[in-house]
């Protein structure tokens, strides 16, 4: 089967950075481009770990920058969770020819969608400014693109605050301009992502395993708060792995809006999910269980065909199990 | 015997706030102190009767006071369409054989707290405009409240619109005012109430039960039930009464400490209730509620049969 077309928007970011090397990895998926935005850091930090990635895989992708700041609202980082550098503070080489083309991100996903045909599939997984950037700027891009699939929201609860979760809060503006687009959105919010974990052993296992690129991975994840807790949350891996194995998640669709104006709801997607009123138009399609064994499996079988690695199911059980070589 | 918990009931009946009367008044657990009425489920003029009304019918003897017309600073929203034109509709109830307090709602409250030698709960199952206009305008009695159980708001869920609850939906400011007023509160939310579900098995146990408590309970729930079951249901979902089953029976329930705060604003977030569950947020936020987010269903519906029955009859 031909792969499908996808175009990958992120603030990388330590899980945008597995999220990168999993949609390269994937053989289902066509990665047409990149494109950094201003997110878990700044935009020239994000445009150029995006770089670094794609380096340390030893790939050539397109990759765009982006939005610096959000559409409506002050730009806030998320140095906690990714650090300053957004790497965690691991130093990764940069590729020879780091200057960005001077073509934006947004520019560069419409004309990709349009060449194309329709049949691209945009992912992100960071603030929506820049697929919101590009819905503003071409009315015509709905027509153009098959789907977007977000990391992004929640339907009970956030993260970056009680209500919101870190993407959506960033840009609200952004999120509901792509949820109200009309291009059929697949959110993929804390909802799924929060049981997307791998545990610090397993990718102890992993590294073990593997060459340099899933030994670097693990050094990435391994500097993030939740690791420390025991569970690294692959936020950004879900809607990556969902455009190629949708089998392995469930989910229902909604009616979705993004909360602009509230006072301490900023960034809260609402849903028809758990209410008595529920709306006829369904917007998206909100993702809400994975099967967690074979998200795992797939994530780690991914990460070591890129150090050449090939994997059965035993090598994989031992990975899984966390136990070291 | 442990002394009753003394309850100011502030409702806007309402076939869930009638349940929510007839738990307390049965259980010798509870001595209602007064009744106040709210705007909520039917307009305050209809509400006040229906009180007046469930209050004859099962021997309520305390003074019934009226609320205000609206919410503090919104206009009604009322909800025929869950308990039909009369606020309370299904089978014929006794007129009221009770009188009207000439004293306003806020009055009343205020009054029986001043005269109460100890702190009085405040048992909130309607918008809270009634208790946010007593805070208002008595902060001097705060400390003669004891805390307040209310039902209102859901973490996970709304009904009226997909992130608010009917109740928190119709006065926010109001909701706001409580949730941030410092007072012990316990949320009987969404969360656990939308599985207080009397089914039509429960239904057949309350019509076998004898006299005309039950008959009219009966013919509430299937009033009650026929609207929850065209969306859905699996039966009626006995909201008010949840908050007052906390106060009857705690041991059936299952809560966390968290930090709630209502929406006041918003284009899809007015009268959301929202909480900060533990560690998920990298900053810690003060819990200032108790939700109830889990109950023993049968327990509960096992206590509302037995209070049904203790009105003469047997079980």
């Amino acid at each position: 089967m031909k792969p499908r077309c996808i175009w990958l928007d992120c603030d990388t970011g330590t899980d945008d950075a597995a999220a990168i090397l999993c949609a390269a990895a994937l053989p289902e998926l066509k990665l047409a481009g990149l494109s950094s935005v201003a997110g878990n850091v700044e935009g020239r930090k994000t445009y150029l770990n995006t770089l670094r990635i794609c380096r340390l895989m030893g790939r050539t992708y397109p990759v765009y920058a982006g939005a610096a700041q959000p559409l409506a609202v002050p730009y806030t980082p998320a140095y906690g969770f990714h650090g300053e550098n957004g790497l965690g503070g691991v130093e990764l080489p940069l590729p020879e020819h780091c200057d960005a083309p001077e073509l934006p991100a947004w520019e560069a996903i419409y004309r990709c969608a349009v060449a194309q045909g329709g049949e691209l599939e945009l992912i992100t997984t960071g603030p929506m400014t820049n697929a919101a950037m590009a819905l503003l700027l071409h009315p015509d891009l709905p027509q153009y693109l098959k789907r977007i699939l977000v990391m992004g929201g929640s339907a009970t609860g956030g993260n970056r605050t009680p209500a919101a979760e870190f993407n959506v809060y960033a840009d609200p503006h952004a999120a509901q301009t792509v949820f109200t687009s009309g291009v059929p959105v697949v959110m993929c919010g804390l909802d799924v992502t929060e049981q997307a974990t791998v545990t610090p052993a397993q990718l102890s296992a992993l590294a073990a395993c593997g060459g340099t690129v899933a030994q670097t991975l693990c050094r990435l994840l391994a500097t993030r708060p939740d690791h420390q807790r025991g569970a690294v949350m692959l936020h950004d891996v879900v809607p990556v792995l969902y455009a190629a194995r949708p089998g392995l998640f469930e989910g229902r669709k909604a009616w979705v809006r993004v909360e602009t104006k509230g006072a301490i709801t900023r960034g809260k997607t609402v849903t028809d999910l758990y209410s008595d009123k529920k709306y006829p138009e369904k917007n998206a399609l909100v993702l809400l269980g994975v099967d967690r064994s074979g998200f795992a499996r797939l994530f780690f079988r991914l990460i070591l065909s890129l150090d050449g690695i090939c994997t059965d199911e035993a090598c994989l059980d031992q990975i899984e199990r966390g136990a070291l070589t | 015997m442990m002394r009753p918990i003394p309850v100011i009931c502030d409702c806007d009946p309402g076939h869930d706030d009638a349940m929510m009367l007839l738990l307390c008044q049965a259980s010798p657990r509870i001595r209602i102190l007064a009744v106040t009425t709210s705007c909520g489920n039917q307009t305050i003029e209809k509400t006040t009767y229906n009180a007046l009304r469930v209050c004859t019918l099962l021997g309520i003897r305390a003074p019934v006071a009226k609320g205000s017309p609206k919410p503090l600073f919104g206009q009604p929203i009322t909800a025929p369409n869950i308990h039909g034109q009369s606020g309370l509709d299904g089978p014929n109830l006794p007129e009221p054989a009770v009188p009207l307090s000439p004293l306003t709602a806020v009055e009343l409250m205020a009054q029986t707290l001043r005269q109460s030698d100890e702190p009085v709960t405040i048992l909130s199952t309607g918008p809270m405009t009634n208790t946010a206009a007593l805070l208002l305008a008595h902060p001097e009695l705060k400390p003669k409240i004891a805390g307040i159980s209310l039902m209102g708001g859901g973490i996970a869920h709304g009904n009226w619109t997909p992130a608010a609850e009917f109740n928190v939906l119709v006065d926010p400011e109001a909701a706001d005012l409580v949730f941030r007023s410092g007072l012990p509160i316990t949320m009987a939310g969404l969360d656990v109430t939308l599985k207080a579900l009397i089914t039509e098995t429960d239904i057949r146990r309350i019509e076998s039960i004898s006299g005309e408590v039950a008959r009219v309970v009966a013919q509430w729930m299937e009033f009650f039930y026929a609207f929850h079951k065209s969306i859905g249901y699996a039966g009626a979902p006995l909201h008010d009464a949840v908050a007052a089953a906390w106060l009857i029976r705690p041991e059936l329930f299952v809560t966390q400490q968290m930090f709630v705060r209502v929406e006041t604003q918003g284009d899809y977030c007015r009268g959301a209730t929202i909480g900060a569950r533990p560690g998920r947020t990298d900053q810690s936020y003060a819990p200032n509620a108790r939700c109830i987010l889990d109950l023993d269903r049968q327990g509960f519906v096992d206590l509302v049969c037995e209070a049904v029955a203790s009105y003469g009859g047997a079980t």
